[in-house]
């Protein structure tokens, strides 16, 4: 009797202990980003409307479509008089760059931001686990990451990755990858470095839809702290609820949408097809189909439930596009970091989502202000909103960013305090949003929408540019 | 890392079946307990007879229903929890190498003509490049993509994708028709290739042309160097951790059209003349329905980065030349440092596969060298204790030398991949899979066997997988080495003539 209640009592403690490590391993799959440090380019690398004009007039393969072209693309762009490029492209050599160009580019981001971050929260450099970075158009040999690792002499036993080619939305990515990391339930410390490389990738041809990706491109970047350990929730800025990601690739059209490819004399560019839009909206919609579920407190799904079936007995052949513009995402999500990849792309996306002027406001600024930075756009969004107080304890923050692929990624942040640390909008988010958004490009080059063929005259062009 | 053996008197055949004898002893030490308990536990059952064990389970039938339920309730509770918390083993189901056809040859003559065609190269440069050829181990049938047949050759990046397309396609096509996998299936997908990275990325590329799944996790590594295949496991296996049922492709290839050196300088020469076409598909699964018909389980995968020093970080540094042009350049001590790399690697390696005998000795020699200040040179622990087979990255016939020369391996061991460099010369990061192939290839692997994977790369990396097979291979292989196995192996000169 006595031996059986032994057993018994000694099989119910180990159960509980093993049912106590399952949910610790559980517990420990939470992702916290400590904190984050977005890139601000030296004053001398800003790219102003005159040095834009000054740089397309450079280009003598440009006829007169193009050249109107791209100043329309300019004017149209939303973006300011503040954004930065990098040093070559500034110092006249945008078609003959370097293996040096682009790795001082990189250089002067990694240099600053990565020893600003940890000195920031603290953190030392042999403390980091997990090394992921993602830079799109350069990817030199040793990797990025092994030059993070040799700078700040990190450990032997550091995993690093370095993801490349992965389009604007490759930040999302890198968080992902190290969110499945986490989940093992050790307890990991990550380091996650974003940029985008514009030096090597200039194109100096005349094809237009690969001048694109010059107009808009900008140099910026930011590097992240993340952690699934709960010891160090209470310094952490936000945590993780859900990240959904959709990859359309298997769609020729999309696929083909934005490519890095060769022109008709062989100069390679980034070819932006008329069918982009088309593209996003897909992968945008099927992202949502995935996100909503997850997100979207149980009321509003149950009322668009009701709506589209109300809506298909009623009126079976208006289905779904009203019935999208009708849920309501600001039920379940306060903000919304918009990737910034034009103001074409910011406005269609609010649209879809319903989003008001106050809820598009910090991705028109970041656009701005700091051009489309690529994948770390969404980040520069984020320090707006912190800068200008709106993030609150227990807010939700939706990011949403498209690339090259075609992919939509998509994740749900929950603020853990009121956050204040204005970062890189320091000195500037005071004259945020202006009065009027006056674009300086309007106003410069608004004459190239009303000339003609016969009265074309590039000298006196260039003339009336210089004064 | 010290190369010398132990002291001489080892040797001698008596010591040897001391050893022998030590190393059964201690790995069996278990049996060895348990043989006198079981003994005991039976001379005790015999004495006490029939009766008395009758009465005991009369006993059991006594008690109350509810304690015997409550208790068998708790045994299952405890061991599903138990067997749900431990760790997902991986398998590889299988995996498909790229089979370069004859009309990409490069035989040396090939290579010495076409050097001398190409108006960039001057006769010194040429002369160098047939002197690294001659001394490289590598054979007369190793491949190079069509962009190079050309004179001079034509890297521009649609011959690179085109390469791409190729080798990673033919791959992957060859894979899922050997597993009957089918491309909606693939939940995870992760690709790595060194120096090629178009946006979209290649990974991206697959998914195009595969038609995958929307929401599949999709990774692509680049940068990374001869070791990435490692890396890209480490990834699939951490993945595999997280997502349960789930299906991993993983492809490691190198794609050479864009990386051929024009320039002058030496060091930024060798790729050339040692870097091949190769690339390599593997399907992963945790799925236990997958268990049946997989080939190997991934036991562990230990990973070392030394890229903190600066001198193991520039060893292989790409950059550009005094005539800008871009290349990748490998320096003079990369011996040293890999060999350095590799310690490392294997101090973390060793406790975690040398069966207990080893590592006793190891400790033993440790305790008397750092307490006892004894005078003995550090004991190197027998990694063929630990494992059947060993694919070393065939990076260049000297780091398959100084890999052989350290581990202490014969050259039954290393056969595998001095064969691979032969003959498909150093296919980077996709190496690894044909050494493995070769293996099987031969007859050589069998069920229970263990196999070590070595790579190094740029950084300085040096990573490692070993693999239990669960099966045995069955020959002929239908594989990279189905038309040429029968010849191999080959005894490598050290120095091929050409001129």
């Amino acid at each position: 009797m006595e031996f059986l209640a032994t057993l018994t009592t000694l099989l119910l403690l180990f159960s509980l202990l093993l049912i106590c490590k399952y949910y610790y391993l559980k517990i420990h799959s939470h992702c916290y980003l400590i904190d984050y440090a977005c890139f601000k380019p030296a004053s001398d690398r800003q790219i102003t409307t005159q040095t834009s004009g000054e740089i397309i007039e450079r280009n003598k393969t440009l006829g007169l479509s193009e050249y109107k072209f791209l100043l329309k693309v300019i004017v149209n762009s939303g973006i300011g008089e503040e954004t930065y490029g990098p040093r070559n492209i500034i110092e006249g050599r945008e078609d003959s760059p370097t293996f040096d160009d682009a790795m001082l580019e990189m250089d002067e981001f990694l240099n600053v931001s990565v020893g600003d971050l940890f000195a920031k929260t603290k953190i030392s450099p042999s403390d980091v686990d997990v090394l992921v970075l993602n830079i799109s158009m350069f990817s030199p040999a040793p990797s990025l990451t092994s030059r993070i690792v040799q700078r700040h002499k990190m450990r032997e036993d550091v995993k690093t990755y370095n993801l490349s080619g992965m389009g604007c939305s490759a930040s999302l990515i890198s968080v992902d990858l190290v969110r499945n990391i986490f989940k093992s339930g050790k307890k990991t410390l990550a380091l996650v470095v974003t940029s985008e490389s514009i030096s090597p990738n200039w194109y100096s041809g005349n094809d237009k839809s690969m001048m694109l990706g010059n107009c808009l491109f900008r140099s910026g970047g930011c590097v992240m702290l993340l952690t699934n350990n709960p010891s160090m929730r209470a310094r952490a800025k936000m945590s993780l609820k859900c990240l959904v990601r959709t990859h359309i690739g298997g769609n020729d059209d999309a696929y083909n949408c934005a490519i890095q490819k060769e022109d008709d004399v062989d100069r390679v560019g980034f070819h932006l097809s008329k069918g982009l839009p088309k593209a996003a909206v897909r992968a945008f919609a099927e992202n949502l189909q995935h996100l909503a579920p997850k997100i979207l407190p149980y009321r509003e799904l149950a009322l668009y439930m009701y709506r589209s079936i109300k809506q298909l007995i009623v009126k079976p052949k208006d289905a779904s596009n009203s019935a999208m513009a009708r849920i309501n995402f600001k039920s379940g999500v306060d903000h919304f970091c918009l990737h910034t990849g034009g103001s074409a792309v910011i406005d269609a996306v609010g649209r879809a989502l319903g989003l008001s002027k106050y809820d598009v406001e910090p991705a028109r600024m970041t656009l701005h202000r700091w051009g489309n930075t690529s994948a770390s756009s969404l980040w520069y969004v984020l320090g707006y909103m912190e800068a200008k107080r709106r993030l609150r304890k227990g807010d939700r923050v939706l990011m949403i960013s498209f690339g090259a692929g075609f992919k939509c990624n998509s994740c749900l942040w929950e603020v853990n305090a009121d956050l204040r640390d204005a970062d890189v909008w320091e000195d500037c988010i005071k004259n945020y949003p202006p009065q009027t958004l006056v674009n300086p490009y309007l106003e410069k080059y608004g004459w190239v929408n009303e000339d003609t063929e016969e009265t074309f005259n590039r000298a006196q062009r260039m003339e009336a540019l210089r004064r | 890392m010290a190369n010398e053996p132990l002291p001489p008197f080892s040797s001698s055949v008596r010591l040897k079946y001391v050893k022998l004898g030590y190393q059964y002893l201690v790995n069996h030490i278990l049996t060895f307990i348990l043989i006198p308990i079981i003994v005991g536990i039976s001379i005790e059952l015999a004495r006490v007879g029939p009766d008395e064990i009758l009465s005991l389970l009369r006993f059991l039938n006594d008690l109350d229903l509810i304690y015997v339920m409550s208790t068998l309730f708790l045994v299952i509770i405890v061991g599903t929890v138990y067997f749900m918390s431990r760790p997902r083993p991986v398998y590889l189901v299988d995996y498909a190498c790229f089979r370069p056809k004859p009309n990409f040859r490069v035989p040396f003559s090939t290579f010495l003509e076409h050097a001398r065609l190409v108006p960039q190269f001057d006769e010194r440069t040429v002369r160098f490049q047939v002197k690294i050829l001659e001394r490289s181990g590598l054979g007369e049938e190793t491949c190079l993509p069509p962009a190079n047949h050309y004179i001079p050759p034509t890297c521009s990046m649609a011959a690179a994708r085109s390469e791409a397309e190729l080798v990673i396609f033919s791959a992957i096509d060859e894979l899922l028709n050997k597993t009957g996998m089918r491309p909606k299936n693939i939940d995870i997908l992760i690709v790595n290739c060194s120096l090629f990275s178009p946006t979209p990325s290649l990974s991206a590329m697959i998914v195009n042309k595969y038609k995958l799944r929307s929401n599949i996790l999709s990774f692509n590594l680049s940068g990374m160097g001869c070791s990435a295949g490692l890396i890209s496991l480490d990834l699939a296996r951490d993945l595999l951790q997280a997502h349960g049922n789930s299906n991993a492709l993983v492809v490691s290839t190198e794609i050479i059209t864009p990386n051929y050196y024009l320039g002058k300088e030496r060091a930024m020469l060798l790729p050339n003349c040692l870097f091949r076409m190769g690339a390599a598909a593997v399907l992963l699964s945790n799925c236990r329905r997958e268990r049946s018909r997989a080939k190997y389980r991934l036991t562990h995968v230990v990973r070392t980065h030394k890229g903190a020093d600066d001198a193991a970080y520039r060893c292989v540094f790409q950059e550009q030349d005094s005539e800008g042009l871009t290349g990748i350049n490998l320096s003079k001590d990369l011996m040293a440092i890999a060999g350095d790399a590799l310690k490392s690697n294997i101090t973390t390696m060793g406790p975690l596969v040398l069966p207990a005998s080893e590592q006793l000795l190891f400790l033993f020699s440790l305790i008397a060298r750092k307490v006892f200040k004894a005078k003995w040179k550090p004991y190197i622990p027998d990694f063929r204790l630990a494992f059947e087979h060993f694919c070393i990255h065939a990076g260049g016939r000297a780091v398959i030398d100084e890999l052989q020369k350290n581990l202490q391996l014969s050259d039954q061991h290393v056969e595998a991949s001095r064969m691979a460099l032969h003959r498909f010369g150093n296919t980077s990061s996709s190496s690894l899979w044909y050494e493995l192939n070769y293996i099987e290839s031969k007859g050589r692997m069998k069920k229970g066997d263990r196999v070590w994977m070595i790579g190094f790369g740029s950084g300085f990396k040096c990573n490692s997988a070993v693999w239990k097979c669960l099966k045995t291979i069955k020959t002929p292989v239908d594989g990279p080495w189905s038309t040429s196995i029968h010849r191999y192996p080959v005894d490598v000169p050290a120095v091929v003539k050409v001129l």
